[in-house]
């Protein structure tokens, strides 16, 4: 399957006029996102997330490295038309009515009647905008019907990709939930979705794929699953361990006891066989040997705490 | 957007730009055509009015003055109106009723605390006047005001013709300012007038009857026009007027067998034909024969004056003069360094130092000669000179109809031992002028009363008269 | 097509925009006054009517026209709306071409309304129809145009407040052309290159004003028709300089 989205050594360098100094807000990175995935793109705030997405785009231009965005260089005007961005907050134009807004994004395509009244209303629907809003003018939209618009005007065109920069920050719980659903359909009818965040709980539920960048520099990039899949594992027994308490501790970390019962929460995984022996060599009955999974946050924080050094 | 592209609209940038050079160029002798006679000095403006000629609003700006002004003219601000003046006329040269109110104000307007104007100001509107008619040299109105000006204020009846005539030659405006109709035919009124001052009588009937040639033609045109049909009256009763008197004064000149054909026209009040002897004796002894002009009888005028300072800066004048009730001695007193300024451009700055003081007082019964109170107004009369001329005079010419009758235009008939003077016109052809006038030389201690004035004073071969192109006295 | 759809989106935008409706109220208003100065002679009220019409309409112009060019494309660009836009297939020339359109088009509609109501005072006033001052009017429009057009190549590399006062001080130095002109012919050879040089590459906003012409009929111009021509054309092409120029930066310019 070819790449949707092919990033090769992308470097952005802005000039800091004050200190007579550079920043670095791309630093060489190098991904490939397949197509037809949900590829989770995640960093802290000023990580370089939205940069790169902008050179993505053609908005503003790498200092040196290139990618191609569905097979085709940067600025290729060709891409545009099956491609389409959500920005970070956006604001759309306030006094014109949601119907007006989408119509005038569906005239940016070419889309001419009776097709783009029709791909208008598909749209707002398959974003669950109330019909009774799409008459209104955009100034009176809450955050999450305005987030509806944007993703709905990033459906306009049946993109092949969509590039989300955060899609669901400042939503409430609900209105959050239900853009995840949004991006999750989008995604089941084939489309690659290049999403940007640091929601992660979303990221870990939608996303197959993530790469992780601090600094402007890719951390590390892999499935949700090989990512959270833990090395460790959590073993209980219950029973009197006596000596076969120092060896056990010799092999984990971490060993809990209390009068009957025993937790190792995360034996490294080469050491469970030995330590099952132990317990079973001690007549200690075994009740659970559990593989231990981290969640996507954990994944996260040790990464960037342990690469990117902070 | 590709290289190629870049550099195609690169080069195109060049040759655009040219064009607009190029453009430029062709148009900006009409720019100076439209912005002919408008100042750019922007100092004098206050703020709120800089920014709009500096957007090229300066009409706007100077009809906003304009406003202005006319608060002042209201609240009696009258200092405040001359700058404003300055200014409009600056911005917008096309205002002609900015020139035309401006310099009336300054004719008119300044004056003593007995209503006498301050002649001060003459020079500086006639120079306003001046500019005016430099910028419109088109439109009749400014000439005509020139003209005006110089026959009811200055007396000079030469100058007057002269702006007239140019006023007869210009265009009309209509309210929307475009200058398509002839002048009005009260231009032609006023230029006979100025010839009639002159003693010019053949020539004054000659431009009433071109009056009324212009006036019956509009009638042609619209027969219910009646404001031209008054007009029209009128003229033809000027005209008459003018022949009537010009037989009864001048009959001595008359080739009675000419002009009693021009009398040959209709008296407006009957309706019927002037008899054909209506300047011959029609009863009595001399019935049949022609009346002796009026002119070819000695008056004598005994004319005189012995002035007196009764207190300081207080004039009376104490003069004699043998003519009918109503006929008005001029008394002019003015600084003896004093020349007719010759103004090269308009302003309103006025020389305060200067004192220039004119009056005209009504002979009743022999006597004229009312109290002249220069006390009162020491910015009007500083008196900072050590020397004055004061000037006593009738000229005939200035003078009321039933006046003239008794000794004709230009005082033929006037006689009197010591102060007639016969001036010359400059104007070939045209009569002299017999004018009566005695002329002191005053100093200041006179004219504070410290000394009095005596016959010793009188300067005896000191004749003021009226030039043209001078604007004073 | 496109193009035009984002004139037409700017040009509703702006509609809406309480501040340009004010102030075309506000100028209507001024104009619709006029009249109430009847103290004057006829000539007068009528010169002074038709100069104080013009100028609302210049002033009422020039006021929409740098609030609306200097603005449009930064704020699309404050507002990330632009992001929206520049990732559909939308060409940077297409953009500022369509923002300068939908800007020469709310300034055409909000002179327009000025320029009729200052003709329907002009008849109530004087019962017939002052067809000159349509000339006036139309000549306003191309000056602001032209004002327009540097407006938005100064907004692609400008902050707004910088290209504000930018294009203000442009706006009144070009005003001084015909000052500018007779300072061409200076003999200092200093103040003559100077002269030259800002009356020919700065764009001569002063060639638009004939005010004097259309209210002091009796200035004649030769060849009047030909000169409002000529000054159609300069502000047609000059304003195509401008708006290339505009193009070729922001064609480069990271948003």
């Amino acid at each position: 399957m070819p790449a949707a989205v092919s990033i090769q050594g992308l470097t952005k360098k802005y000039l800091d006029v004050f200190n007579k100094s550079e920043i670095t807000a791309v630093d060489n990175l190098e991904i490939d996102v397949e197509e037809g995935e949900i590829f989770g793109f995640l960093g802290r705030n000023g990580a370089g997330k939205t940069t790169t997405i902008k050179m993505l785009l053609g908005l503003i231009f790498p200092t040196s490295g290139t990618a191609t965005v569905l097979g085709h260089p940067l600025g290729d005007t060709a891409t545009k038309t099956q491609t389409s961005y959500l920005p970070e907050n956006p604001y759309f134009y306030e006094n014109m009515t949601g119907w007006d807004v989408m119509d005038f994004y569906a005239k940016l395509f070419h889309i001419s009647e009776p097709v783009r009244s029709k791909r208008v209303k598909e749209c707002l629907e398959d974003v669950h905008l109330d019909p009774k809003a799409w008459q209104r003018p955009l100034h009176g939209y809450s955050k999450g019907m305005l987030q509806r618009i944007g993703i709905a005007q990033a459906l306009i065109n049946d993109p092949k990709l969509l590039f989300l920069d955060e899609p669901t920050s400042g939503l409430d719980p609900i209105a959050h939930s239900e853009l995840r659903e949004i991006i999750v359909n989008v995604g089941k009818k084939g489309k690659t979705v290049f999403l940007s965040s640091h929601q992660l709980p979303d990221v870990e539920l939608v996303c197959s794929r993530v790469a992780i960048i601090h600094q402007g520099k890719l951390l590390t990039t892999g499935t949700i699953n090989d990512l959270t899949a833990g090395e460790k594992v959590e073993i209980r027994a219950e029973g009197k361990l006596n000596g076969a308490l120092e060896k056990i501790k010799s092999m984990a970390d971490i060993v809990e006891v209390n009068d009957t019962h025993i937790r190792i929460p995360s034996a490294d995984e080469r050491n469970v066989t030995d330590i099952l022996d132990i317990i079973r060599s001690a007549k200690a009955t075994i009740i659970a040997v559990m593989p231990h999974r981290r969640t996507l946050e954990e994944v996260f924080v040790d990464t960037v705490l342990k690469e990117g050094g902070i | 957007m590709s290289v190629a592209t870049r550099r195609k609209l690169i080069m195109a940038l060049a040759p655009l730009f040219l064009l607009t050079i190029l453009i430029q160029h062709i148009m900006d002798p009409k720019i100076a055509e439209i912005h002919k006679g408008e100042h750019t000095v922007f100092s004098g403006l206050s703020n709120e009015f800089i920014l709009g000629p500096m957007l090229g609003l300066s009409q706007a700006v100077a009809g906003l003055l304009w406003i202005r002004a006319d608060e002042f003219f209201d609240s009696g601000d009258y200092d405040a109106i001359l700058p404003l003046v300055r200014m409009v006329t600056w911005l917008d040269p096309h205002e002609i009723d900015v020139y035309i109110t401006g310099a009336w104000h300054m004719s008119y307007n300044f004056t003593d605390s007995d209503q006498r104007g301050d002649r001060r100001y003459i020079p500086a509107a006639q120079k306003l006047l001046e500019e005016g008619y430099e910028n419109n040299p088109t439109v009749y109105d400014i000439p005509f005001e020139i003209g005006w000006e110089s026959s009811d204020k200055m007396k000079n009846y030469i100058r007057a013709e002269k702006w007239f005539r140019i006023a007869t030659t210009l265009k009309s405006q209509d309210s929307s300012g475009h200058a398509t109709k002839s002048a009005p035919i009260f231009v032609w009124h006023q230029l006979a007038h100025s010839l009639e001052h002159q003693g010019r009588i053949k020539e004054a009937l000659a431009v009433w009857q071109q009056a009324l040639a212009i006036s019956n033609a509009k009638l042609k045109l619209n027969p219910k026009d009646f404001s031209t049909r008054n007009l029209r009256d009128t003229e033809e009763h000027n005209w008459e007027i003018n022949l009537k008197r010009l037989y009864s004064r001048y009959t001595h000149e008359i080739n009675f067998a000419i002009d009693r054909k021009m009398t040959k026209s209709f008296n407006p009040q009957t309706g019927q034909p002037y008899p054909d002897d209506a300047y011959i004796f029609t009863k009595g002894p001399d019935a049949g024969k022609p009346r002796p002009a009026a002119t070819s009888n000695p008056w004598n005028c005994a004319f005189n004056c012995h002035p007196v300072f009764i207190q300081p800066k207080v004039l009376m004048p104490n003069g004699q003069f043998n003519v009918g009730n109503g006929a008005r001695v001029t008394i002019e007193l003015f600084d003896y360094d004093w020349h007719p300024e010759k103004l090269t451009h308009f302003t309103f700055d006025i020389d305060e130092s200067q004192t220039i003081m004119w009056d005209q007082h009504s002979v009743i019964n022999g006597k004229w000669g009312r109290k002249i109170d220069m006390s009162r107004d020491p910015t009007m009369y500083s008196f900072s000179r050590p020397y004055y001329w004061l000037v006593f005079y009738f000229d005939p010419r200035q003078t009321s109809p039933f006046i003239q009758d008794k000794f004709g235009w230009s005082g033929e008939g006037m006689t009197d031992k010591h102060y007639l003077w016969t001036v010359k016109s400059p104007i070939p052809g045209a009569p002299p002028d017999r004018i009566l006038q005695k002329v002191y030389k005053i100093s200041r201690a006179q004219v504070l009363g410290l000394e009095p004035i005596t016959e010793k004073d009188v300067v005896p071969n000191a004749v003021f008269a009226k030039q043209e192109g001078e604007v004073f006295p | 097509m496109v193009t035009l759809a984002i004139a037409k989106q700017t040009l509703d935008d702006m509609l809406r925009r309480k501040v340009l409706l004010i102030l075309l109220i506000v100028t209507v208003g001024m104009i619709a006054i006029g009249p109430s100065v009847s103290f004057l002679s006829p000539r007068e009220s009528s010169s002074i009517l038709r100069s104080l019409g013009l100028a609302m309409i210049m002033i009422g112009g020039l006021l929409i026209t740098i609030l609306s060019s200097i603005q449009v494309i930064p704020t699309e660009i404050e507002r990330r709306t632009i992001y929206t836009v520049l990732s559909k297939p939308v060409q940077r020339y297409e953009f500022v071409l369509g923002k300068f359109l939908g800007g020469l088009f709310t300034v055409f509609v909000m002179i327009a309304a000025m320029g009729v109501v200052f003709l329907g005072v002009l008849w109530y006033q004087e019962k017939h129809l002052a067809a000159e001052m349509v000339k006036g009017v139309m000549l306003t429009f191309f000056q602001m145009m032209l004002l327009g057009a540097m407006a938005i190549f100064f907004s692609t590399f400008l902050t707004p407040v910088v290209n504000f006062f930018v294009t203000f001080a442009i706006f009144i130095v070009g005003n001084l052309s015909s000052v500018t002109e007779s300072l061409t012919n200076n003999p200092n050879p200093a103040t003559k290159i100077m002269a030259n040089i800002i009356h020919f590459v700065l764009p001569n906003f002063g060639n638009f004003n004939i005010q004097n012409k259309l209210i002091n009929p009796t200035v004649e111009i030769s060849n009047e028709n030909v000169f409002i021509m000529q000054n159609i054309v300069y502000a047609l092409i000059y304003s195509a300089v401008l708006l290339i120029l505009a193009i070729l930066v922001f064609d480069k310019r990271e948003v």
